[in-house]
């Protein structure tokens, strides 16, 4: 287990319990008196089967589901209760406004913000530029493959310069190499804007390779399996002998 | 190559030939003298010739008009009821969508209302509005906005939820992710049904026309069986296929090329 230091928490999950409403009933979910801290200014990535809780887990670091009474999400020391804007969530789809081009859809993220002081179009060229998207900057949603359209809606996330950036399987419907481009691309905005990133996934590879660490979620009620560091370098290869031991003891703990 | 210049120009070539054998059929039959059916339905050179010799002025003295005029009131009347109908629904749309009071009180009476059909307004329309066009663009209005309304609201349920979730996450208040994010979800669809509820429309406002108003191409089609004059009811009857043929086009065309989107 890594330490947990205090002081470099963003969010602190104290006995959060979460319960589904469905046709007058209460449904409860795994996540029932989970604890749990997430660093700032690093990746987690959240690991664990169909149904294990992690994406309902991410929704409540996002403010959109609420635990119950006897717990919750601490967000810098406060309560979460509803959305903040300066925590942005990716989605697996449905990401971009169809009726808009890329850098339409970039810019609609400040559409809502207070950016007086900003020239805007600069700003959004800047973003497309940084994610590699100048050149498809007039191009439409359906236009574009899976890569281009998880790029303009990182770009669109990180152009309101969020906190925190939660990912739900943003890449899971790429192929390999392109998923293998796309963690690149994500690590290197993270060590650039020093956004705290937390990313749901069902794919150890992309858990290993892109977290700083690493939490395998499993059980019912749920609990952390697994809490390791991953942000040395040799995580990052894919052969290293410290990749496939965590690897094989993530793999055991999940099958 | 022209294999695939066959294959766009065949379905135009098909259609034509279909119409064209259905036009020679028909003034086939009406050359010959004892088909009773002809005298009822004169074939195209027949109603066509009269209406060119009478310099398309159709109908008798002070009463009559060009047929300019009858395409232009009957056009008028459908595209303003239309258009009425589609901002009413979109704004009732918004309403419930917004207001869970607005649900429990309009719901019933939407769902109450909507089966009526909108022949059935016209007597009511003419005690309230008399003979003129605000009856016509009502009759019009209350045939394609229940239809237009509840479909509005269908296409609001179908909204991803993450769109809405994305730009309330960016800091839009709920009547901004409506301007923002439902309104353009939403668009194409609620035309598509438009389009689809023109044909109701176009009917509603020809029978509006052959009860009560005196002009438009439903009027031609009464003119016609007032005098007795078969040529003018096949005359009426062909304009308005053509003409509602030209819309469906012309909206078909507007939907595919300004509100291409599609919200899966």
């Amino acid at each position: 287990m890594s330490s947990v230091d205090e002081s470099r928490a963003v969010f602190r999950i104290e006995n959060l319990s979460i319960n589904f409403s469905a046709k007058r009933q209460s449904v409860p979910s795994p996540l029932q008196g989970l604890n749990l801290t997430i660093h700032e200014n690093q990746i987690t990535t959240i690991l664990g089967q169909s149904g294990c809780g992690k994406s309902t887990l991410l929704n409540a670091l996002g403010g959109f589901v609420v635990g119950e009474d006897s717990g919750g999400v601490l967000y810098r020391q406060r309560y979460m209760n509803a959305p903040l804007e300066e925590i942005v969530m990716i989605f697996q789809e449905n990401n971009l406004y169809p009726w808009l081009s890329v850098a339409g859809n970039v810019k609609f993220g400040l559409r809502f913000r207070n950016h007086e002081s900003v020239d805007v179009n600069a700003t959004v060229q800047r973003m497309l530029d940084s994610v590699g998207l100048s050149s498809a900057a007039g191009a439409y949603p359906h236009q574009l493959s899976g890569g281009m359209r998880q790029r303009t809606a990182i770009a669109r996330a990180l152009i309101t310069r969020p906190k925190v950036l939660l990912l739900d399987e943003p890449f899971s419907a790429l192929d390999i190499s392109l998923k293998r481009r796309m963690h690149g691309l994500l690590r290197s905005l993270q060590e650039e804007t020093g956004t705290s990133m937390v990313m749901v996934t069902h794919d150890v590879e992309e858990a290993i390779t892109v977290g700083d660490r690493v939490l395998v979620l499993g059980g019912n009620p749920a609990q952390i399996l697994v809490d390791a560091d991953t942000s040395s370098d040799a995580m990052r290869d894919r052969y290293s002998n410290a990749y496939l031991q965590l690897q094989k003891r993530i793999e055991d703990v999940i099958y | 190559m022209r294999l695939l210049d066959w294959e766009r120009c065949a379905p135009w070539v098909v259609g034509l030939a279909s119409v064209s054998l259905l036009i020679l059929i028909w003034e086939l039959a009406g050359l010959r003298d004892d088909v009773a059916l002809t005298t009822v339905m004169p074939p195209p050179s027949q109603f066509l010739s009269m209406v060119i010799e009478s310099d398309f002025r159709i109908g008798l003295g002070s009463q009559s008009a060009t047929l300019n005029e009858a395409l232009l009131a009957t056009f008028g009347r459908v595209f303003s009821g239309m258009f009425l109908a589609f901002i009413a629904a979109i704004a009732t749309g918004a309403l419930i969508s917004l207001s869970r009071f607005a649900t429990w009180s309009l719901s019933p009476l939407l769902f109450v209302v909507a089966p009526i059909a909108p022949i059935a307004w016209i007597p009511t329309a003419i005690v309230v509005f008399g003979i003129s066009n605000v009856t016509a663009v009502f009759i019009v209005f209350m045939g394609v906005y229940f239809i237009l309304t509840i479909g509005t609201l269908a296409e609001i349920r179908r909204v991803p939820q993450e769109y809405l979730t994305i730009s309330g996450n960016l800091g839009a208040n709920r009547w901004q992710q409506w301007l923002y994010v439902v309104l353009p979800s939403i668009f194409p669809g609620v035309f598509t049904l438009l389009r689809t509820n023109f044909i109701a429309a176009w009917m509603a406002v020809l029978v509006a026309e052959m009860v009560g108003l005196r002009d438009g191409l439903g009027a031609i089609i009464m003119m016609g069986r007032n005098l007795f004059n078969n040529e003018l009811i096949m005359f009426g009857m062909l304009v308005i296929g053509l003409s509602g043929f030209v819309v469906d086009r012309t909206l078909a065309f507007i939907g595919n090329k300004v509100l291409w989107w599609r919200v899966k």
